[in-house]
């Protein structure tokens, strides 16, 4: 099981993934919107997103959890 | 109790793919070689020589798990700073391949003064030949401090670095670890930033060492001009979207370089290459890491490479895209000025030819601080997509015009700070402003980068800084 964990505060401005799909290793989950910027936040492994824990519009802040992979 | 003081039996050695000969390990990374300090008694528990990579001479130790555990008494001490004089005479590069619970408890104080006179050696040597180091075992105490002192530091599977084993931290602090979440890959990977390079087995791991002394000590092969290849397409359409910048690193050198701390700091990337023949150390900020933005853990790493190329006279590639410095109190608090100032610093002083390449945003402190022209930039480049400017140009106007804006009604206000932003653009936005202030020297189209920055660099004599790499 791979947490897929916010780097930095941010937006949370897209969700590309939802719980039970497939994934690849670098698969873009969810796009970030910080400093002005799209930050693609990627799969590090193949799996099924156990869990999705942000929704669109939602603040994360450094550290958060956003996806569970495995 | 001194840290230094790591008893032989604590250490037990994970089953490893080369032989734990000290023999075997120099002559997988030297083919044939010649003793150093031949007249050391067998059980010293560190084996030096001197043999040939790629056409220059290398000096290597290995210390003897056998023996021990590898730790290192006055004996063995004297034949590591045996090995550095040489190395030094011969201006070679010196690799050490580290597998020792640290100081000889049963020599005393006699043992922490060899290892003392160690790191001493390196200190003297560090900055005038390169110094790598491999760590195959459990390398602790003075062990784990030796690899701390050199330029680039090379992790094997069954590799642990620590100050004070598992033991000593259960006693002391209650903490329940083992060997490998205390000093392993990931703790020095991606935690610590002890480590430059993890490899999978210690055959990989004493080649990597060998290809980064190769680089590190080539004097001779100089950049030559060189063919280009596109790289516009790796750009993404949106200028707001992120990208991974290590497909452009590695189209821009001649082979996949070997990027150092991957996966520590990723938001700076520092990687060994060549261009054109000659070697070169590439700077990129990342974007898809903390949007590019520069940090207390990313300057230092910055820093670090930097002082390390410039002493070996590696010349420096910089591509930026760099929103500006991380905000936060946590920033703050770790010292992201303190830390900041050492890329300043380190590039301020740097005498090795350097060149920016600004692919698209360079913004505020971080454009400073990214090699540009003020702290000494041999070339300044950009990309037609680039943008020099103290912050974005939406940010601008809103506190240029914070009066003007505040002043109209809510729903026009956007449609203003639109119009604004485009003519505070045209007046001090983009790159025509840098341009006219010759802080950027010319616009170049993406896929002529290699050709420019090739041309750029071999018109420039080699030069190295006169000054040694502290481990920042």
């Amino acid at each position: 099981m791979a947490e897929v964990r916010a780097e930095m505060v941010a937006n949370v401005w897209k969700l590309l993934v939802s719980e039970g799909d497939q994934v690849e290793d670098g698969d873009t989950l969810v796009i970030l919107e910080s400093m002005k910027m799209e930050i693609p936040v990627l799969a590090e492994g193949a799996g099924t997103v156990s869990q999705l824990l942000v929704s669109e519009g939602q603040v994360v802040q450094e550290g958060d959890l956003i996806a569970v992979v495995g | 109790m001194t840290t230094l003081d790591v008893a032989p039996a604590a250490v037990t050695v994970a089953a490893v793919d080369l032989d734990r000969d000290p023999r075997a390990r120099l002559s997988a990374l030297l083919g044939a070689w010649r003793p150093v300090a031949a007249d050391a008694p067998a059980d010293s528990g560190v084996v030096a020589g001197v043999g040939k990579l790629g056409g220059a001479e290398v000096v290597a130790f290995a210390t003897d798990p056998s023996r021990q555990g590898g730790a290192l008494g006055v004996e063995g001490c004297a034949v590591i700073t045996t090995a550095y004089e040489v190395a030094l005479r011969r201006d070679a590069g010196i690799v050490g391949i580290w597998h020792s619970g640290g100081a000889r408890l049963a020599e005393g104080v006699a043992s922490l003064d060899g290892v003392g006179r160690i790191f001493a050696a390196m200190t003297r040597a560090s900055g005038r030949v390169p110094q790598v180091s491999v760590v195959l075992g459990p390398a602790a105490g003075g062990a784990a401090y030796g690899p701390a002192l050199t330029d680039v530091v090379v992790l094997g599977p069954a590799g642990r670095v620590f100050v004070t084993g598992p033991d000593v931290v259960r006693s002391v602090t209650g903490e329940d670890v083992d060997m490998e979440q205390l000093g392993g890959p990931d703790a020095h990977g991606r935690r610590s930033g002890v480590v430059h390079l993890v490899a999978d087995t210690d055959r990989a791991a004493i080649a990597k060492a060998g290809e980064v002394v190769g680089l590190l000590a080539d004097r001779r092969t100089r950049v030559r001009p060189t063919a280009d290849r596109p790289m516009a397409e790796l750009l993404p359409h949106s200028p707001r979207r992120a990208y991974d910048v290590r497909p452009i690193v590695t189209r821009l050198l001649d082979e996949p370089g070997i990027e150092l701390h991957p996966k520590w700091a990723p938001n700076i990337v520092t990687s060994l290459g060549r261009l054109g023949g000659g070697p070169i150390g590439v700077l990129a900020t990342n974007p898809l890491r903390l949007a590019g933005c520069l940090d207390a853990t990313s300057a230092e790493k910055a820093a670090r490479f930097v002082r390390m190329c410039d002493a070996f006279g590696v010349p420096l590639v910089v591509l930026v895209d760099v929103p500006g410095y991380l905000p936060g109190v946590k920033q703050e608090w770790d010292g992201v000025v303190r830390r900041g100032a050492k890329l300043l610093h380190a590039f301020a002083e740097a005498t090795v030819p350097r060149v920016t390449v600004v692919t698209r945003k360079a913004y505020g402190g971080a454009y400073i601080a990214m090699n540009s022209r003020s702290l000494g930039a041999t070339k300044v480049f950009a990309w037609p997509s680039a943008e020099v400017a103290v912050m974005g140009p939406i940010a601008a106007v809103r506190i240029l015009h914070r009066k003007a804006l505040a002043a109209v009604p809510e729903p026009e206000r956007a449609e203003l700070e639109i119009a604004l932003a485009a003519e505070h653009e045209a007046t001090s936005g983009g790159v025509g402003r840098a341009l006219d202030l010759e802080l950027v020297d010319e616009v170049i189209g993406a896929d002529t980068t290699r050709s420019a920055v090739s041309m750029a660099l071999a018109g420039y004599p080699r030069r190295c800084g006169s000054h040694r790499n502290i481990p920042l």
